[in-house]
């Protein structure tokens, strides 16, 4: 449900709550009482529910974020002029929405994968407003990143099962796929934003939402 | 009629809980930081959840009273 209707649905059901308040005594009749139930009972459940479900769609995305200061620099580096920054070259290629690039890879593809990654994000806000803020370049993962994310999307695709590197060694792609041998930081595909890091020499690139 | 009184007085703080929790939930919908889900929930959820709750117990805490032919009749029109 688009925002401005939940907002438009919230204040109705906030009016009519109000002609509950003014005037208690009309839930002595049926009708009344039928009134009260909806505007003291369903509609503000409802929307909560609704609210709570747009809001957690909404922390899906790419702007939510980027909207705290300290991920300015992570934001930038979606456009990092290098394709060998795993980040840029998924963001700018489109090999992840890019209106929900950071929850895409930073998501847990499990059971409950959103919940946890959403608890990931209150903590966050723990350490953002409550604790000494690090330095973007000292930010680290909560838990090694898992190649389960990876092969969420990459898993079957030729350019990954027919891959040379890939298959160079025929132990490789098992240990990729068992977890054993990590994407990112193997030294295979390390270098992901690489904050802090960056130098003179790099470019960015402007286009791309 | 004291019994009327105190279930008014129920459906009135019931009603204004819910009012200030939704204006607590619009406002946070139309206020784009990562704190307004933080707040929605902790702060309009509970004044939701408080104003709901009350509603429940003051219709449960009233003493039930068979409907009179007055009230019959105002409910037919």
């Amino acid at each position: 449900m688009p925002t401005i209707a939940i907002v438009i649905l919230i204040l109705f059901s906030a009016v009519l709550a109000g002609v509950v308040v003014a005037r208690p005594a009309i839930t002595a009749s049926s009708s009344g009482k039928i009134l009260a139930f909806g505007v003291l009972f369903f509609l503000p459940l409802f929307s909560l529910v609704a609210g709570m479900d747009n809001e957690m769609e909404r922390s899906k995305s790419t702007a939510f974020c980027l909207s705290c200061h300290i991920m300015d620099s992570y934001g930038k580096s979606l456009h990092v002029d290098d394709p060998s920054y795993l980040a840029a070259a998924h963001f700018q290629n489109h090999r992840v929405p890019a209106d929900e690039a950071c929850y895409t890879c930073h998501t847990n593809y499990a059971m409950f994968g959103t919940f946890k990654a959403k608890l990931g994000g209150l903590r966050h806000l723990y350490v953002y407003y409550l604790k000494k803020m690090p330095l973007p370049q000292d930010i680290k993962l909560h838990e090694p990143f898992n190649n389960r994310e990876c092969l969420h999307c990459h898993l079957g695709a030729r350019s990954f099962e027919r891959g040379a590197t890939h298959n160079a060694d025929p132990a490789t792609l098992p240990a990729i796929k068992a977890n054993t041998l990590s994407c990112v930081s193997s030294g295979c595909h390390d270098v992901v934003h690489n904050v802090g890091h960056w130098g003179d020499k790099v470019k960015f690139w402007d286009g791309g939402s | 009629m004291r019994s009327g009184d105190s279930m008014n007085r129920r459906l009135r703080i019931s009603g204004i809980l819910v009012i200030i929790g939704l204006l607590v939930e619009a406002l946070c919908l139309v206020w784009s930081r990562p704190i307004a889900f933080v707040v929605l929930v902790g702060l309009g959820g509970a004044l939701i959840g408080l104003g709901v709750l009350l509603f429940l117990y003051s219709l449960v805490s009233e003493p039930f009273q068979p409907a009179s032919a007055s009230d019959v009749a105002q409910d037919k029109h």
